[in-house]
């Protein structure tokens, strides 16, 4: 236990962007947990009476125009943005990996199978082809607003990319030896696909999910702003944003600027995280940098020995 | 305009405007260096710069009467009459119309000749003849008759546009019931007399065409000159249009054979900037003379700035929840009610409208002569609210939809408000934000339980107000309020002559409407206008828009 603690602080000395990316996140998954708690005020009652006030004792990063807290609001806010950023991108990846798994096993070779993963991949490229914002928000337009139709959205855009990602792994695997044996051993398609090919495939995906968590949450809160997403007075970043930003230029910075900041920082750790897993997730990357932090270790020793 | 016509006019524009910009900062700097400066400094004096949220969309009110469509109606085009102005009584530096009742003059109304020189109303009011002005000429150098007018009314009848409401509100059934009388003599002819004959002679809504340029350019093809009206003009008033660019520009050039006074500013610039910020930091730079339609927060923080004036006067514009009488739970008069109870006003004009608009407690502009607001009994009152509801036989919570438009930063928090408020009377809102194109195509439809409107009647009249929002047959009753004793009285009002009559009829009907409550009464918003502080001359007009020969440097 402790040879192994001692080990994730060697990789945090190593690398600590790594450590940073996920220090943001679980204090930003914390401070969600604990908003009910911790949250001085109400995040959707206006109180008229406290109305853009600045930074203060009573509230930590002041009021909004309708004299809701800003604190309050900005810790109950990734409540709902990482849940539907979550919930998105693992829809998009159950979807997109499943697809993906299945158009690359069968795009070699011929019969209807090929046909029908050359129409999936060109589809893919149709859906791709539409910049990601205005899609997301043309979705919701003929969906309607609501949390379950941004989780959609999420994982409607994202669901192409797990979807290359998936059938480019799975091209490279599918032609392995042990595919091969597993088929001759008599284990049908679909057992082939679950027990070998995917296992096998699916360390870009993972490093993938962390990124496409933050896009999810960048993505949510853009719809938000615009006035697509949540709605009024459901806390969160983007909504909050979108209702603060016309007051900067009178001088009250803070409804849109602490919203914002949390945003961004949010985003840069999920961006973080995305990157640690994606060496980690890399056999012959993670062997380098175990064999990196080994030897500062034993130089560190070697220079504590000789002192 | 054909599109050589344009690319001329935005060559000279765009140089002008150069011109007139390096004028500001560098006439004054060089001015020693003689002449050329002095020309350069004379031209941006007489330049009006406007940052406007919108260019104007159309140019024919029959079928555009958006923000920067109306303001340009009112410099390219003339009227037959038009209101004496006075100086507003809250606000120093601007005028106002006079559109209250005065017994002591003709028709009980201070009206001054535009193109009609003379006008008379028969003892039984159902014919007013008018005496046309003679040597106007339109911006096409056309000479005005009696023929423009005609054509003009023509023109509502077949289009079958925003002016059949306006032929339906004075009771004309034909075109035949305009007649010309010679060639500067016109009359209307109605079935029953109509107390707002001559007011409408003054809306904005009822602009004079020239006939011979619209039907020249329009032929057998488009008789109405709809494609040509749309893009360009062809009026009596003191502009001309010299570039539309919708989406960034609009120009317009004074014209030197307008038949009035000549107006001080010769070239009108409407820029297109979409965002209240970017306005407020425009006139705040000094880049433009009028920032139009700012938030209110913008405005309380331009007033202390130097060189900058804000004017904010009462206003025709109301802004309400529509309580759809045919959807539950507003089907219940005890419900709408207890909503009405349960409405901070109060804190709704402090922190949102920061003191600019008034609490509406009238079911029309409280700026417009027989406007009562002596039945307003909505008090802010949360007990008896609940009260309300519980006479209305609600014993649970209850939940439904407030509707509000994304393009008004107003409503959000308006609603947000209001929401907080009815949740204490256990009326759970669930707030729905629309696009502004989804939004108004609701508010037609008449399909949600509750959706902010915010608009005015253009003119002054408590039967043409009340008429257009109330009666059960109007398109603009988006509350779907049905009351035949309300309808027969409105419909009575308007066709009686006596104003002791008219205000009897009228109190009882706001009476009735204010104790059925088919709005939520929310605020009366005042008109405000952010300056230059040299620019001087504003006019406020109960169709709430600017009129750029109104204004000039002191």
């Amino acid at each position: 236990m402790f040879r192994k603690l001692g080990l994730l602080a060697r990789l945090a000395a190593l690398r600590p962007r790594f450590a940073a990316g996920y220090i943001i996140v679980t204090a930003i998954a914390l401070l969600a947990i604990a908003a009910p708690w911790i949250a001085p005020y109400s995040p959707t009652e206006a109180d008229s009476v406290s109305f853009l006030q600045p930074p203060s004792a009573a509230h930590l990063f002041g009021t909004d125009n309708v004299g809701m807290d800003i604190f309050s609001r900005a810790i109950y806010a990734p409540r709902i943005d990482l849940t539907i950023a979550i919930l998105g991108t693992l829809l998009s990846a159950l979807v997109g990996g499943t697809i993906g798994a299945l158009v690359g096993f069968y795009s070699t070779g011929r019969g209807i199978r090929v046909w029908l993963s050359f129409a999936v991949m060109r589809a893919a490229d149709v859906l791709q082809a539409f910049p990601v914002f205005v899609f997301a928000i043309a979705l919701v337009a003929s969906l309607g607003q609501s949390i379950q139709t941004v989780v959609l959205a999420i994982a409607f855009v994202n669901a192409p990319i797990y979807l290359r990602l998936m059938r480019s792994q799975v091209l490279s695997i599918r032609s392995m030896r042990y595919v091969e044996a597993s088929q001759v051993n008599g284990l049908s398609d679909l057992r082939t696909i679950v027990r070998h090919v995917v296992p096998n495939a699916m360390a870009p995906v993972l490093a993938q999910l962390s990124v496409n968590v933050g896009w999810g949450i960048l993505l949510t809160a853009a719809l938000s702003f615009v006035g697509a997403g949540v709605r009024a007075p459901t806390p969160e970043w983007g909504s909050m944003i979108a209702m603060g930003f016309q007051n900067v230029v009178t001088g009250q910075w803070w409804p849109s600027m602490f919203p914002g900041a949390m945003l961004a920082i949010t985003v840069f750790g999920f961006s973080l995280v995305g990157s640690s897993i994606e060496v980690l997730a890399d056999p012959a990357k993670r062997r380098q940098l175990l064999a990196e932090a080994r030897e500062r270790s034993e130089s560190r020793r070697a220079r504590r020995e000789a002192v | 305009m054909s599109d050589k016509f344009t690319r001329i006019a935005i060559g000279t524009t765009r140089r002008r405007f150069l011109q007139g910009s390096a004028a500001l900062g560098g006439a004054a700097m060089f001015s020693s260096m003689g002449r050329v400066g002095d020309a350069l400094a004379q031209d941006a004096n007489t330049t009006l710069v406007i940052a406007a949220p919108a260019t104007p969309q159309g140019l024919d009110i029959e079928f555009d009467v958006s923000l920067g469509s109306i303001d340009s109606l009112g410099a390219l085009y003339e009227y037959m009459l038009g209101y004496e102005k006075i100086a507003d009584p809250n606000s120093p530096d601007a005028m106002r119309e006079d559109t209250s009742v005065h017994a002591d003059k003709p028709n009980g109304l201070a009206l001054r000749g535009r193109l009609a020189e003379k006008w008379e109303v028969s003892p039984d009011g159902r014919k007013a003849t008018f005496k046309l002005r003679e040597g106007v000429v339109s911006n096409w150098g056309n000479t005005f008759t009696s023929k423009d007018v005609k054509w003009t009314w023509d023109r509502k009848f077949n289009l079958k546009g925003q002016g059949l409401f306006q032929t339906a509100v004075l009771g004309l059934k034909s075109p035949d019931q305009v007649k010309v009388e010679g060639d500067y003599a016109i009359s209307f002819n109605l079935d029953q007399p109509n107390p707002i004959l001559l007011k409408q002679q003054c809306n904005l809504a009822n602009p004079i065409y020239d006939a011979t340029k619209c039907s020249e350019v329009g032929g057998s093809d488009d008789p109405w000159a709809v494609n040509f009206l749309k893009n360009d003009s062809a009026g009596f008033g003191p502009y001309r249009l010299a570039q539309l660019v919708r989406g960034q520009q609009a120009v317009f050039e004074a014209r030197d054979d307008y038949w009035d006074e000549k107006p001080f500013m010769k070239r009108v610039i409407m820029r297109e900037v979409p965002q209240s910020a970017s306005r407020f930091s425009l006139l705040q730079g000094g880049a433009v003379d009028i920032a139009q339609f700012l938030q209110p927060r913008e405005l309380e923080a331009l007033k202390t700035q130097p060189g900058v004036a804000v004017d904010a006067v009462n206003a025709s514009y109301m802004i309400w929840l529509e309580l759809n009488a045919k959807i539950a739970p507003f089907d219940n008069v005890d419900v709408r009610r207890a909503v009405n109870l349960a409405i901070p006003r109060d804190e709704i004009i402090r922190t949102i409208y920061y003191g600019y608009a008034d609490e509406q407690k009238a079911p029309m502009p409280y700026i417009y002569p027989m406007a009562n607001e002596s039945f307003f009994n909505y008090a802010y009152d949360l007990a008896k609210a609940k009260e309300m509801l519980a006479k209305a036989g609600v014993t649970g919570p209850l939940s439904t939809t407030l509707s509000y438009n994304a393009g008004d930063p107003t409503q959000e928090p308006i609603a947000l408000l209001i929401q907080t408020s009815l949740k204490q009377i256990g009326i759970e809102l669930t707030l729905e934000k629309l696009p502004a194109g989804v939004f108004y195509e609701n508010v037609t439809k008449r399909a949600k339980p509750m959706i902010f409107y915010l608009d005015s009647p253009w003119t002054p009249d408590p039967g043409y107000s009340t008429y257009l929002y109330f009666n059960s047959e109007s398109y603009v009753n988006y509350s779907n309020y049905n009351n035949p004793e309300v309808d027969r009285t409105i419909t009575e009002g308007l066709a009686t002559l006596d104003d002791s009559v008219r205000m009897e009829k009228y109190a009882a009907v706001q009476k009735t409407l204010m104790d059925e409550a088919p709005w939520g009464f929310i605020a009366y918003p005042k008109y405000t206008l952010a300056r230059k502080a040299g620019l001087k001359g504003y006019t406020y007009y109960s169709s709430n828009n600017l009129r750029f020969q109104d204004f000039s440097r002191g």
